[in-house]
């Protein structure tokens, strides 16, 4: 999606004009595009974690040049810190200062990724210091970031190794530019389960992926980056949204299935589609919802009702039928907001089912990972849509600019790549979170 | 070839696709037949996943067509993520060109000369053909041919400013001036067809057609176009009431008999639908469903002109041959989709069947066809509720009735459309 | 018939400079004691050699009457080739009744075989059968075309002079005509106001009458009226055969007044075909008649 501002303040003439007058300047965020290398300059790994050179192993395996030491002058790609073995507060002052040494060093659409362990209640009380600590110190790094560059981390559960297959898949997400609007935020990695793929440029090959609400915006963006990395599509949307369906279909050489995933049979027409058509259904991307917004002192029962049903209440039926289904390794990934994480004013119906989708996936989780599968959701932030272009350029860009530490709103594509990372085998390790896509805005955790 | 016997495949119907009908100089006003066409088969291919892959053939036509649409299909092949080697070639043969279309690519799939195809059509009255005036086109043509200056003078000095009046196409036919309406009204009155018989017919039409949008009947055989997600022509609340209400339209000449109103007769109406066919083997390498088989299709014709027969009768005489032919009686289907050209035309060819004499004179037979069972007749609606672009309506009924067939699982159907010239095309498809 | 003498036309007579005489005689016949009411015919017949049709007419005249265009004259096409011969017999001063608003009643045709476009025609024309009518005088203008001496094509003619009668008026009609009922409608005619024109510019008959209101009411007439013979050729287009020969016959009741729209009936009687025409609007007749292939041709159509 083109976007005037963005051109205007980093280029030339007008780059000048707009740094002279203090106007904010958002960077061109660094995407992903096959083929491209993993980051745009060496690596830095700092941290003495035992599992630091096996990890180096693998990142030199992804062809980077990995560096363990500070020194010198020359651009960084992105920085590595492994924080998984302290103990004590103290202990962060060494890596954390040695990683501040190198920021300015640190390349536009540069990277930081922290390894850490989740604080838990029954921590001793230092350990857990410091490892609430580090969610402290790098979401404000994520707000430090300059020139489209992000920080986020990764949590492994106890026993999980920096090496585990949805570390490493996770890292490697982080790395790349699949996470160009991720920012601020923390993977969980809970098992060793998962397999990292033969080729990172197609990590859904082979899959059968369905994808509801795609006929548009965030769907059809998904259909089309589950098709790039791989996978055989099947597009759904509401039978008046037909046409465009079909445009999304014929672009991702899959097939439209027009369906209203109200409907009670909506997750047995699906299975039915996947299965005979394309002989198996391995992941499922609830996207579609609507919005109807309007303060609560003005709700309805057809505005509430509505968003409650296409939101929330269908997701909860398929997921019956398609564990009634006992798909094997089936991963979904729901569509979530930071509405209803932070809320938002006018949305009261519209933040009830996006809270209702995180709380759905952490308590599905179990039941899901049963049959060898998972479910997860994606939160994502300001996303340029169709929807949102209609709001005036001021307007939208003071909106986009004011919130996020990355200053800018996001991409449909943004959310793909998100929701492409979690529907991987690889991300098997990942089960019943939510993982944000909002440029790290001020709302919410 | 040797002498020997080729053996006959079946031809199976995969599944169709249609925009929704829209009345004439309405939602596709600005929409060409190569648009709707297009975006069709745009809606196939992505329902069926057919993107990339090259068919056999795509077979089908527009009754009203510009001359530049010479190559209507091809071109709207070519509009789409079909394989561009796909071969597709233009059929017309009026009201009946989806079926003659979707009926030949059966044949030539039963022949093994091809494994898949999409038969279907497309027709527009909003974006029709607009002609100069037979005295300014021989002026042009003479001009052209001219050589001299003094030739191009004389040419152009044969330039009326009368001729400047364009033709429009007509639904009128050639040979005898009477619009297809007019026609039907001699028939329907010669067969003593009522008013209220009539109108009962286009109300169950549109009850029929409501209800199947309801179930979500429609949502795998079509797909919205232009803003449109249902047929604009259907009236889900009308009533033998408003029916009454209306003036004749047709048969004005019978003065208090006339009993053909835009009511119970098709209104002009833009749209295209297309039916995707195979052999076993292709669906089945391709994971594609069988709805239905294309057992068999036949034509007819009557003489219309001299008054021998009415205009639109010819499918009684197709039916009476195609079921001699499959060893079938009448009563031997679980759906009769008899297009609705008009009211009087469905019910005017019952009586027909019923009629011992007109069975016994016209259609050589020993005793009548007979009736049939009514409530297996066009049972999710027809073209009264759903309108009738001209060569869209054979891909409709076809894609209709496969899946009609396949959700019962067993049993057949049976298909007749009238065409205008006094022609007619009927078929026979079984549940798969 | 022997009896008659033999005029031979050196060319075909223009029908404009026909109409002008007739205009002359039918002035005659207007002025006090001017009554042209002789009682006989004259003993004579007009022929004119080696007629061939202009090709570019031919095809103008299938197009007019929606027919295919094909590499044989129709029936009505050689009435207008050789209606020339039958006026010229007509303006001759020893011709007992006016031309001018003499009423066309009826055509008998003997189409004996199909005649090629190419072919060298002559015609022989004659009147005959003075007779009285109910409202004045009618005769037969008879034309007998042959092609290398052999007979292919008979036409009879029957005109009326109104008011006109050979001897005194006589009393009442001598006999009423059937009611018309409609018969069941299998075509309609939509007849232009320049529908008259058209056929002239085609056929050459620039009667006044068919022309405009205007030329048609210096006539007597209220409105131009269509051609006896344009709606001949109508209704033989398409339904005549090709391939073999035939008689038919058309009687005209009521003028077709432009512009107009006439409804058509066909029926098929299996060894002939009838035909009628009627006002759309008024339901009055205007013209009805047979077509009767020959039993020997080929069967025309099942």
């Amino acid at each position: 999606m083109a976007d005037k501002y963005l051109e205007l303040v980093n280029s030339g003439f007008t780059k000048k004009l707009a740094k002279s007058l203090g106007a904010p300047r958002p960077a061109i965020l660094r995407r992903y595009a096959p083929g491209a290398p993993l980051l745009p300059g060496p690596l830095l790994l700092l941290g003495n974690s035992s599992a630091a050179q096996d990890l180096a192993d693998t990142l030199l395996g992804w062809g980077l040049d990995v560096r363990r030491h500070a020194s010198g002058e020359s651009q960084l790609g992105g920085i590595i810190l492994l924080l998984d073995e302290l103990a004590d507060p103290a202990e962060l002052s060494e890596p954390m200062l040695a990683a501040g040494a190198a920021l300015r060093r640190l390349a536009p659409g540069g990277r930081v990724v922290s390894f850490s362990r989740p604080a838990l209640d029954t921590d001793a009380p230092a350990v857990a210091a410091v490892r609430q600590g580090i969610d402290g110190t790098m979401r404000s790094l994520g707000r430090e970031m300059r020139g489209g560059a992000t920080a986020n981390g990764i949590v492994l559960a106890e026993g999980i190794s920096v090496t585990a297959p949805s570390a490493l898949a996770a890292l490697h997400f982080l790395l790349s530019g699949r996470s160009a609007y991720v920012d601020g935020q923390f993977i969980a990695v809970d098992s060793v389960d998962g397999t990292l793929p033969e080729s990172f440029d197609k990590p859904l090959a082979g899959k059968v992926a369905v994808v509801t609400g795609a006929a548009r915006g965030i769907g059809a963006a998904i259909a089309q980056t589950l098709h790039r990395d791989g996978a055989t599509v099947v597009v759904v949307d509401v039978p008046a949204a037909g046409d465009a369906l079909a445009r999304v279909a014929n672009r991702v050489s899959g097939t439209a299935l027009q369906l209203d995933v109200t409907r009670a049979d909506a997750g047995e027409k699906i299975i039915e589609h996947a299965r005979s058509r394309h002989g198996a259904l391995d992941i499922v991307i609830h996207n579609a919802g609507i919005t109807r917004d309007k303060l609560l002192a003005n709700m309805d029962a057809v505005r509430w009702d509505s968003v409650i049903a296409v939101n929330i209440s269908s997701q909860l039926a398929m997921n019956e039928a398609f564990l009634a289904a006992k798909l094997p390794g089936l991963r979904i990934v729901s569509l979530a907001s930071t509405s209803g994480i932070a809320g938002n004013r006018g949305q009261t119906n519209y933040a009830a089912s996006k809270g209702g989708v995180i709380g759905m996936v952490r308590a599905s989780a179990a039941a899901f990972a049963a049959n060898g599968g998972g479910i997860n959701a994606v939160a994502p932030g300001f996303i340029e849509t169709d929807m949102t272009a209609k709001i005036p350029l001021a307007t939208r860009a003071v909106a986009r600019m004011l919130m996020p530490s990355l200053m800018q709103g996001g991409l449909p594509l943004d959310v793909a790549e998100a929701i492409g990372f979690l529907a991987s085998d690889a991300a098997a390790g990942i089960n019943g979170r939510t993982l944000r896509v909002c440029g790290q805005s001020l709302v919410g955790a | 070839m040797s002498d020997q016997t080729q053996a006959i495949r079946p031809a199976v119907i995969i599944g169709g696709n249609r925009i929704p009908f829209a009345r004439s100089n309405g939602a596709y006003s600005k929409a060409s037949n190569q648009d709707m066409l297009t975006a069709a088969l745009d809606g196939l291919i992505a329902r069926f996943g057919l993107q990339g892959q090259r068919l056999g053939a795509v077979s089908a036509g527009a009754v009203l067509k510009h001359s530049k649409d010479f190559n209507l299909v091809r071109e709207s092949v070519l509009g789409t993520s079909l394989s561009a080697r796909t071969p597709a070639y233009d059929v017309q043969m009026a009201c009946a060109t989806g079926m003659e279309a979707i009926g030949s690519l059966a044949n030539k799939i039963k022949l093994g000369q091809i494994d898949s195809g999409i038969g279907g059509g497309v027709d527009t009255t909003s974006d029709a053909p607009i002609a100069v005036s037979e005295g300014l086109r021989a002026v042009l043509m003479d001009l052209s041919r001219a050589r001299t200056t003094g030739a191009k003078l004389k040419a152009v000095s044969r330039f009326r400013p009368r001729d400047l009046a364009p033709n429009a196409p007509g639904t009128g036919e050639p040979r005898t001036g009477l619009s297809m309406g007019d026609h039907q009204a001699i028939t329907t009155k010669a067969w003593n067809i009522s008013r209220t018989a009539q109108d009962e017919l286009a109300l169950a039409s549109h009850k029929n057609l409501a209800a199947a949008y309801e179930r979500n009947f429609f949502d795998d055989l079509i797909t919205p176009f232009a803003g449109v997600s249902k047929d604009t022509n259907m009236r889900a609340d009308s009533s033998l009431e408003k029916l009454a209400t209306l003036k004749p339209a047709f048969g004005k000449n019978l003065g208090a008999e006339a009993t053909m109103t835009a009511g119970n007769s098709t209104p002009l109406t833009d749209g295209a639908s297309v039916v995707l066919l195979g052999s076993e083997d292709y669906a089945r390498e391709h994971d594609l469903p069988m709805l239905a088989n294309f057992v068999d299709f036949e034509a007819a014709a009557v003489d219309f002109v001299h008054g021998a027969e009415g205009l639109l009768m010819a499918p009684t005489y197709a039916v009476a041959r195609i079921l001699e032919r499959n060893n079938l009686s009448l009563q031997d289907f679980d759906f009769y989709e008899i297009h609705e050209a008009f009211a009087g035309t469905v019910l005017a060819t019952l009586a027909a069947w019923e009629d011992a004499e007109f069975c016994k004179n016209k259609l050589g037979l020993d005793a009548p066809l007979g009736a049939i069972d009514r409530s297996r007749l066009n049972v999710n609606g027809s073209s009264l509720a759903a309108g009738h672009p001209f060569a869209a309506t054979g891909g409709r009924i076809v894609a209709s009735l496969a899946k009609m067939l396949h959700e019962k699982g067993s049993g057949r159907g049976l298909i007749s459309v009238c065409a205008a010239g006094g022609q007619g095309v009927v078929a026979i498809l079984e549940a798969r | 018939m022997s009896a008659r003498e033999r005029v031979v036309l050196d060319a075909a007579p223009s029908l404009g400079a026909l109409y002008a005489k007739a205009a002359g005689s039918r002035l005659r016949a207007l002025l006090p004691g001017g009554q042209a009411a002789g009682g006989t015919l004259p003993e004579i017949e007009h022929r004119l050699e080696a007629l061939v049709a202009d090709p570019a007419r031919l095809v103008d005249y299938q197009r007019l009457m929606g027919d295919t265009v094909r590499d044989t004259l129709p029936s009505v096409f050689v009435h207008g080739m050789v209606f020339p011969v039958a006026m010229s017999v007509m303006v001759r001063e020893d011709f007992p009744l006016p031309l001018l608003g003499m009423v066309h009643l009826s055509n008998r045709v003997n189409h004996l075989r199909p005649i090629p476009a190419s072919a060298t025609l002559s015609a022989t024309a004659w009147a005959a059968n003075l007779r009285e009518h109910r409202a004045g005088t009618q005769l037969d203008l008879v034309v007998e075309v042959s092609e290398g001496g052999e007979p292919v094509w008979r036409g009879v003619s029957t005109y009326l002079a109104r008011g006109i009668w050979p001897g005194s008026r006589p009393g009442a009609p001598s006999e009423a005509r059937a009611p018309f009922t409609i018969p069941a409608r299998t075509a309609s005619w939509k007849l232009a106001a320049d529908t008259g024109r058209t056929y002239a510019a085609v056929l050459g008959d620039y009667n006044p009458i068919h022309l405009s209101a205007a030329s048609a009411k210096a006539l007597g007439m209220k409105r131009a009226i269509a051609h006896g013979m344009y709606l001949a050729g109508r209704a033989l287009a398409g339904a005549a055969p090709q391939d073999a020969g035939y008689d038919w016959e058309i009687e005209f009741a009521t003028p077709v007044f432009l512009p107009s729209t006439v409804d058509v009936g066909y029926e098929d009687r299996g060894d002939h075909m009838v035909f009628s025409g009627w006002g759309a609007r008024s339901g009055k007749p205007h013209f009805s008649g047979s077509i009767t292939t020959h039993p020997d041709g080929p069967a025309s159509r099942a």
